[in-house]
């Protein structure tokens, strides 16, 4: 369930590492740790790229700093969106509860 | 016997000098089959072998590095779907010689993920595993109520998106067995590692590890099971292994355990009848990776069951099984 | 095993095992232009055994198996022996090969850059390579091609052509008797021929090139050209991996590049002809 009061923290570890590839329509990750390939699409790896400091952030803070670079749109909505991403990365071992 | 001879390198690593080309197939496919080449493949780091042996070696060092990282992975999910459980995952077999970096983990195979809770935690564990996106491998009803009923663990669950299957036990072994080892007392003496995860003591790992090979197995990759046991020695108190092996009525195998450890791999023993008859089944297995010896092998499949069951039982088994077409192999 | 041969195929070797005299034979005389290594240490051993004591001699059956195997694989007649071998190597490729990626995919060459064709059983991909390497190419596999992914070449795997029922007849006209193996009637797949390919094929087996066109060929279906996402490319390649997973990081580095930098297209043709003429066309605007 995402988090609507976006309370929860989330947060990169350092051990869940990925490499990075840009392909033309979408970009791939290799999870070093678990051996597996991930494909994923905006704006996925726009949320990973603003975890990479280890820091536990929340939908919230997430928001906030999407919508430094990106228009966003409803805001309320926005957030779900994103707290239903970190949950999908959580289920798939890249990004952690804090 | 070319398992004679994989014995003998693993214990004598320059034995593999007089070694020719047909040795070396003889060699690389027995360990092949027993599951050993990994650790063979350490075992020969540091001595010369023709360039065609080391790339095999090579590729197996690397199959085995790459599927304890995996196997690492696995545990982590689990520990992560128990979170909050307030039960504590212990990791048993390879993933826990990994997980601790043992030397019986170096170049082991590993296959399922293996982990022990206690019998009253297994419901819950059982939720939180189908919430994480484990599921039942599909068995027929009749498997099914027979693990349920009958076995030491949960039937096998297999991992949805990852392919990859976990055995959760709430004992060593089945509650058809004669022994009835205290699987409370291996589960208060656990030792906590890394990341929330726990494995055995040092002694609980060596009585779990004979237990399995000698009380429940048809000795399938036994050659395996006593290299992990001739590693593992090392780190346990003999007196105190005597007592915990005692404790879990578990002390004679535990004993032969350590003596065939010790006459195939390490110094020698002084072995028993029966314990010959062990090391002659251990043994079966030809320069083709074949298993020989057929009548003594399929001896210790009926044996294996005979242990596990009542005769009753195990004729009703038996019968279930080769009403679908099993054979041992 | 009382009936054994070796062979070297690219860069793996194989110990084959059989009890039965037959496919050992077959397999003699349909490797004879192969290098001669009998008595060298084997990446592989595969085994032909009965499927019981009893089964080496009534109504004989074979199962196949070896350094890796699969428990399921359905046991096979003898008359079968030679495609028993065959898939024998392929399973052991294909579980345990570790030195480069392994793309179920055929490849021929020409000036030193690769052709890699890759698809379904059925696409067309290995009669396709066949003929190319009767025509100017030359053939390095119909089978697997291996990428190496620390130079990103493609390595041949030139083992004997797996030809299906019609495109046994278009084959064996094109080739000659001389190098076709024997018939295997109602196999699981139908009807089975194998050809060996030309000399040049086999004297340059250890000799790779770098990929320079990759294409998805789809036979039965009106001519056709389509470009494809990177994305999909990737994940089809990945999909025609046995040991992608298996390879780790290496594979992932070594597959990225090559999906970005080689083109690809996906092309459907109804004939032989059409498929030259798309595969001739492909070649000189995009290779």
């Amino acid at each position: 369930m995402p988090d609507l009061n976006a309370t929860t923290a989330y947060r990169r570890d350092a051990s869940d590492a990925v490499a990075t590839c840009i392909l033309n329509d979408l970009t791939l990750f290799y999870h070093h740790r678990s051996g597996q390939t991930h494909m994923v699409i905006s704006p996925v790896p726009e949320i990973m790229e603003r975890m990479d400091d280890g820091a536990p952030v929340t939908a919230q803070a997430m928001h906030d700093r999407l919508a430094r670079d990106f228009d966003l749109g409803p805001q309320e909505e926005a957030i779900a969106e994103i707290a239903a991403h970190l949950d999908a990365l959580v289920v798939l071992g890249l990004v952690r509860p804090a | 016997m070319s398992a004679a001879l994989l014995v003998q390198v693993l214990r004598d690593p320059a034995q593999s000098g007089r070694l020719d080309a047909e040795g070396w197939n003889r060699l690389l496919a027995a360990a092949r089959a027993e599951r050993l080449i990994g650790t063979l493949a350490y075992r020969l780091d540091d001595v010369a072998v023709p360039d065609a042996a080391r790339l095999v070696l090579t590729d197996a060092k690397r199959d085995t590095a790459r599927e304890g990282q995996q196997a690492l992975w696995e545990a982590d999910r689990a520990a992560d779907a128990m979170r909050g459980l307030d039960v504590k995952p212990i990791l048993l077999k390879g993933t826990a010689y990994v997980a601790a970096d043992l030397r019986a983990g170096q170049g082991r195979f590993i296959g399922d993920l293996d982990i022990l809770v206690p019998r009253n935690a297994m419901p819950a564990v059982e939720r939180a595993l189908i919430a994480a996106g484990w599921e039942w491998v599909k068995e027929d009803p009749y498997d099914e109520a027979y693990y349920r009923q009958w076995m030491h663990e949960l039937p096998p669950m297999i991992h949805v998106e990852r392919d990859r299957m976990i055995d959760v036990h709430h004992t060593v072994l089945p509650l058809t067995a004669r022994q009835t080892p205290e699987a409370a007392a291996m589960i208060a003496d656990a030792i906590p590692i890394a990341n929330g995860l726990y494995i055995l003591s040092a002694e609980d790992r060596i009585v779990h590890s004979a237990a399995h090979m000698l009380a429940d197995g048809d000795m399938q990759g036994g050659l395996r099971n006593l290299w992990d046991i001739h590693c593992l020695l090392p780190d346990a108190d003999p007196a105190a292994l005597d007592a915990r092996a005692a404790r879990h009525g578990l002390a004679r195998h535990v004993g032969q355990a350590r003596r065939l450890a010790g006459a195939l791999y390490g110094d020698g023993a002084r072995l028993t009848l029966w314990d010959r008859l062990v090391r002659a089944r251990l043994l079966a297995r030809n320069g083709w990776g074949q298993e020989s010896r057929k009548l003594l092998v399929f001896a210790f499949y009926i044996r294996s069951h005979w242990l596990r069951m009542p005769p009753a039982m195990l004729m009703r088994h038996l019968w279930n099984k080769w009403r679908k077409g099993h054979r041992p192999q | 095993m009382r009936h054994h041969i070796t062979l070297r195929i690219g860069p793996a070797t194989f110990r084959i095992g059989s009890a039965w005299r037959q496919p050992i034979e077959q397999l003699a005389r349909l490797y004879a232009a192969y290098p001669d290594v009998q008595g060298a240490i084997a990446d592989f051993t595969v085994r032909l055994q009965p499927t019981s004591l009893l089964r080496r001699f009534v109504r004989p059956s074979i199962f196949i198996t070896g350094d890796h195997g699969l428990a399921d694989a359905a046991p096979m007649s003898l008359a079968h022996g030679l495609l028993a071998a065959e898939m024998g190597m392929n399973l052991q490729m294909a579980l345990g090969w570790r030195r480069h990626l392994l793309l179920h995919a055929s490849s021929v060459e020409k000036d030193g850059r690769v052709l890699v064709m890759t698809g379904e059983s059925g696409s067309g991909k290995s009669t396709l390579s066949a003929l190319l390497g009767e025509r100017g190419w030359r053939f390095m596999g119909d089978e697997f091609a291996l990428l190496d992914c620390d130079t990103g070449a493609i390595l041949p795997f030139p083992r004997l052509v797996s030809l299906k029922n019609r495109a046994i007849d278009v084959v064996t006209g094109a080739v000659g008797e001389a190098r076709m193996g024997p018939l295997l009637t109602a196999t699981a797949k139908g009807d089975i021929r194998h050809m060996v390919p030309r000399a040049d094929a086999v004297a340059r087996m250890d000799e790779g090139g770098m990929p320079a066109l990759l294409l998805f060929p789809r036979f039965g279906h009106a001519a056709d050209v389509r470009t494809l996402g990177q994305g999909e490319i990737f994940m089809r390649l990945t999909q025609a991996s046995t040991n992608y997973v298996a390879m780790g990081e290496p594979a992932f580095t070594g597959l990225t590049r090559f999906v970005r930098q080689v083109p690809a297209r996906a092309i459907d043709f109804a004939s032989g002809e059409e498929a030259f003429a798309m595969v001739d066309r492909l070649w000189e605007e995009l290779a």
